[in-house]
C-alpha cells in the first residue's frame, strides 16, 4: 500500500507531459487543469502526511522493486511528509492566482513548467539517494531558469542568465562532490553513506563536503552565490516567485541539512559545518542591509526571503538537536509568512500596475483585506510576539547562545532590528499616507486572509506546529534511526 | 592583466585542493560495492546483456526518468521563451544540388540507424538517448539543406507528450502488476524472454523505454532546433 507514496513523483510527471495533448483539445482548459492536478496532489499528500503522522514510521517506495543501496529508494519520513504537504498546497494556491496573474503567452508551457518545478521540490525533498537528488536539483533549477524568463522583458532575460549561469557551476561543483563521495564509498545511498562516513578518507570527506555545500549554496541562496536571487526574485512572474521563496529554496537548504548530519561522523565535519556558520551570518547581514535602501517591494521582500534563508541555515549549521528543531520551524513558518506577503505584493502589483513602493501609498483605504494581510505577514517577519515567526525566531537564537556562538546571535539580533525598520517604513506607507479610490478584491483576497489567520494561530498557541515540527527535525538530526529505517540490502564488501 | 592573474593564483588553489581530494580516492582499487551486485547479477535480473543500459533503465531507472523530464524542461523552456505569434524560417541562401540531393538520400539511412540504436539498448552500446540524438540530427540535416524545411511541430510536440506519458504509464503499470513504480513486469512477473537472453526479445522493458526515450528525445531535440531556427515575421 506505501509504495503508492510514488504518485508523489508519478502524478506531477504524467499531468506534465498530458499537457501538449490537452492543448490540441482546448486552450481554456489549461488553468483549470492546472489547479485540478495540484488539488489531486495535494489530496495525496495529506494522505501520506497522516500515514506518516499516525504510525511514525517512514513511508520507504522502493523504485522498481530494488532494495537500497541497489535501486533508488524514497524516504518520506517526518519531514518530507510535512514539507510535501507544504509544497502541494502552496502549489495549489498559485495554480488559482495564476488565473488572474499569469496572461502572458505561451500558457500550455507554463502550465508544464509548473507542474515541474512542484515535481523537483517533491523529488528532492523526498529522494534518499545522492545522485537523485542531483536529478531532482536540475529538475527544479532548468525549471526555475525557464520560468525567470518567462515574463520575456529585457530584465528577465538578464535575472534568468545570471542565475543559469551561477547555477550551471553550482551544480557542477555538487556533481564533482558526489563523484568523490561515491569514489570513496562504493555507494550513492544516503543510509549506506551515513554508514560508511566514519571510514571516509579525511581529506576526500572534507573536499567533498565543501564542494556540495558551495553547489546547494546556489539554490540555497547563501551569502557570496545569492546574487542571482533578488534580480529573479523580482522577474519572475508572481506565482512562480511565491514558490521560489516558499520551498524551491527551501529544497535546497534541506538537501544541504539532510547530507550535512548524515555525514557528522566523518572527520573534518565541525569545519564544514563552522564554513556553514559563517556564510549564514553573512547572508543574514548582507540581505537585511540590502533590503532597507530598495525602491521596489517585491525586490525589498526579495532580500528579506534571502535573510531568513539565512537565519534557518545558521540555525542548521550549529549541529545541536536544538538548533535543527529550530530551524525546520522557521523554514515552515517562514513558507507561510512569505507566501502570504509575495502573494499579496503580486496581487497588488497586478492591480494597481506595478510593485513600486509609490504603489503602495493609500494601500489601506483601496484594498483594505489585502492591505490587513500584509501588514501582518510584514509585522510577522519582523518578530514581533503573539505572530508565528517571534516562536521561531526566538528558538533559533536560543539554540545559537546554547552552542556557545554570541557573534552570530548577536548579529542577526541586529539583523532584526534593520528589518523592523523597512517593514515598519512600508506598513505606514500603506495606512498613513496617501489616498485612493476602493478597488475591487476577489478570491486572492480570501485566501490572503485565511493565510494571515493561520500566521496568528501559530502565534497564540505554537504547541500543536511545535510538536511537529519536533519530530520532522528528529528525522533530520537523528542519523541512527534513519539508517535504520532503511533496510539495507548485504551488498558489503 | 591583475585580474587574470588573480584568477589564475584562484584556479591554480581550487586545482590543488580538488587534487588533494582525488589523490586519496583509492583508483583502480577494488571499490566496487554497489558496481558489483550489478554485473554479477545483472543478466538474471533484467536479461539485459549491456549492463549499462540495465542500471540505467532498470535498477536505477528512477533517475532515466527524472533525465527525460529534464530534456523535457529544456525543449519545454525554449519553446516558452521563444515563443512568438507568427515566426518563420528566413534562411536565404539555398543549397547546392549536391547538398540537397545527399540529405534526401540520407535521411533515411540516418532515422534507421537512429532507431537500431535505441532497439538495441540491452545488446549493444547506446540507447535511448543516443538513438534519438541521432535521429534529430536527421532532422537537423535536412533544416540545413534545404531553406523551407520544417518539421510539423504539432504532431511533434503530442508524439513527445505521448511519449512521456507512456513512460509513466509503464511505470504505473509496474505499480499495478508488480507493487512497484517503475517495476519490470515484463521480466519478473511474466518472464516474457528469459530462455532467449542475448537476442532481440529479450531484457524485459528495457527496450520498450528505450523506444519510448528514443522517440521522446529524437522528437524534442528537433523541436529545439526547430524553435532556434525560425524568427519572428513583423506584419
Amino acid at each position: 500500500m506505501s509504495q503508492v507514496a510514488a504518485l508523489l513523483i508519478a502524478l506531477p510527471l504524467i499531468s506534465a507531459f498530458f499537457v501538449p495533448v490537452l492543448k490540441q483539445i482546448s486552450k481554456n482548459l489549461i488553468k483549470p487543469y492546472l489547479v485540478l492536478i495540484t488539488l489531486v496532489q495535494t489530496g495525496i499528500a495529506a494522505w501520506v502526511f497522516n500515514e506518516v503522522y499516525s504510525t511514525g514510521k517512514p513511508i520507504l517506495v522502493y523504485a522498481g522493486g530494488w532494495k537500497p543501496p541497489v535501486g533508488i529508494n524514497l524516504y518520506i519520513g517526518h519531514f518530507a511528509a510535512l514539507f510535501v504537504l507544504i509544497i502541494a498546497i502552496v502549489s495549489f494556491l498559485m495554480a488559482i492566482f495564476s488565473f488572474k496573474a499569469v496572461n502572458i503567452e505561451p500558457i500550455d508551457k507554463y502550465a508544464m513548467l509548473f507542474l515541474l518545478l512542484m515535481l523537483g521540490a517533491t523529488g528532492m525533498i523526498a529522494t534518499g539517494d545522492i545522485f537523485n537528488l542531483f536529478v531532482f536539483m536540475e529538475i527544479t533549477a532548468i525549471t526555475a531558469y525557464a520560468l525567470t524568463a518567462y515574463n520575456k522583458t529585457g530584465e528577465a532575460a538578464e535575472a534568468s542568465m545570471k542565475y543559469i549561469v551561477l547555477g550551471g557551476i553550482g551544480s557542477s561543483f555538487f556533481l564533482i562532490g558526489v563523484a568523490l563521495l561515491y569514489g570513496a564509498t562504493g555507494t550513492l545511498n544516503m543510509a549506506q553513506l551515513a554508514e560508511f562516513a566514519k571510514s571516509i578518507n579525511p581529506v576526500v570527506a572534507q573536499v567533498g563536503l565543501a564542494l556540495i555545500v558551495f553547489g546547494l549554496a546556489v539554490e540555497a541562496e547563501l551569502f557570496p552565490l545569492n546574487a542571482w536571487a533578488p534580480d529573479a526574485y523580482q522577474a519572475a512572474p508572481h506565482p512562480v516567485t511565491v514558490m521560489f521563496s516558499a520551498f524551491v529554496v527551501k529544497a535546497g537548504i534541506y538537501a544541504l541539512a539532510r547530507l550535512l548530519y548524515l555525514l557528522q561522523k566523518a572527520s573534518g565535519w565541525s569545519s564544514v559545518l563552522r564554513l556553514l556558520l559563517i556564510m549564514a551570518t553573512l547572508t543574514v547581514i548582507f540581505a537585511e542591509l540590502s533590503a532597507l535602501r530598495q525602491k521596489d517591494v517585491k525586490r525589498m521582500i526579495a532580500y528579506s526571503s534571502i535573510g531568513q534563508i539565512g537565519l534557518v541555515a545558521l540555525a542548521f549549521s550549529l549541529g545541536t538537536q536544538a538548533g535543527v528543531d529550530a530551524g525546520v520551524f522557521h523554514m515552515v513558518n517562514h513558507a507561510i509568512v512569505k507566501a502570504l506577503l509575495f502573494l499579496g505584493v503580486g496581487y497588488v502589483g497586478i492591480t494597481l500596475g506595478g510593485t513600486k513602493l509609490e504603489n503602495f501609498e493609500g494601500l489601506g483605504r483601496r484594498m483594505p483585506l489585502t492591505a490587513l494581510a500584509i501588514t501582518i505577514g510584514a509585522i510577522a517577519t519582523v518578530g514581533v510576539p503573539l505572530f508565528n515567526v517571534f516562536w521561531s525566531k526566538l528558538r533559533i537564537i536560543l539554540a545559537t547562545l546554547n552552542a556557545g556562538f554570541l557573534w552570530p546571535a548577536i548579529l542577526v539580533l541586529f539583523a532584526s532590528v534593520v528589518e523592523a525598520v523597512y517593514y515598519f517604513r512600508l506598513v505606514h506607507r500603506i495606512w498613513f499616507m496617501g489616498t485612493g479610490e476602493r478597488a475591487k478584491e476577489g478570491v486572492i483576497a480570501g485566501i490572503l486572509i485565511v493565510l494571515a489567520i493561520i500566521v496568528v494561530a501559530i502565534g497564540i498557541d505554537p504547541t500543536p506546529l511545535w510538536n511537529i515540527v519536533t519530530k520532522a527535525g528528529n528525522d533530520l538530526f537523528n542519523v541512527a534511526t534513519y539508517i535504520k529505517n532503511v533496510p539495507l540490502m548485504g551488498v558489503g564488501p | 592583466m591583475l585580474k587574470r592573474i588573480l584568477a589564475i593564483i584562484a584556479i591554480l588553489i581550487i586545482g590543488y585542493w580538488l587534487a588533494q581530494g582525488l589523490a586519496n580516492v583509492p583508483f583502480g582499487q577494488d571499490k566496487m560495492l554497489v558496481g558489483k551486485y550489478y554485473l554479477e547479477h545483472v543478466k538474471d535480473q533484467t536479461g539485459a546483456v549491456n549492463a549499462v543500459t540495465a542500471v540505467v533503465v532498470n535498477y536505477r531507472g528512477f533517475d532515466t526518468l527524472g533525465e527525460v523530464t529534464v530534456l523535457f524542461i529544456a525543449s519545454t523552456g525554449v519553446g516558452a521563451l521563444l515563443w512568438r505569434k507568427k515566426r518563420k524560417r528566413t534562411a536565404k541562401t539555398e543549397g547546392s544540388v549536391v547538398l540537397t540531393t545527399g540529405s534526401k538520400l540520407l535521411f533515411p539511412f540516418i532515422m534507421l540507424f537512429g532507431m537500431y540504436i535505441f532497439i538495441h539498448g540491452h545488446l549493444t552500446p547506446g540507447g535511448g538517448f543516443p538513438g534519438g540524438a541521432t535521429i534529430a540530427t536527421a532532422f537537423l540535416l535536412m533544416y540545413m539543406a534545404f531553406t523551407i524545411y520544417e518539421i510539423p511541430h504539432k504532431e511533434f510536440e503530442v508524439t513527445e507528450g505521448f511519449a512521456g506519458m507512456g513512460y509513466v504509464l509503464v511505470g504505473l503499470l509496474g505499480l499495478a502488476i508488480g507493487g512497484y513504480f517503475l517495476f519490470d513486469w515484463i521480466w519478473q512477473t511474466w518472464h516474457l524472454g528469459t530462455s532467449n537472453i542475448g537476442r532481440l526479445f529479450s531484457g524485459g522493458f528495457i527496450p520498450i523505454i528505450y523506444t519510448i526515450i528514443g522517440i521522446k528525445v529524437g522528437t524534442e531535440l528537433s523541436g529545439i532546433i526547430d524553435n532556434m531556427l525560425k524568427e519572428e515575421v513583423k506584419e
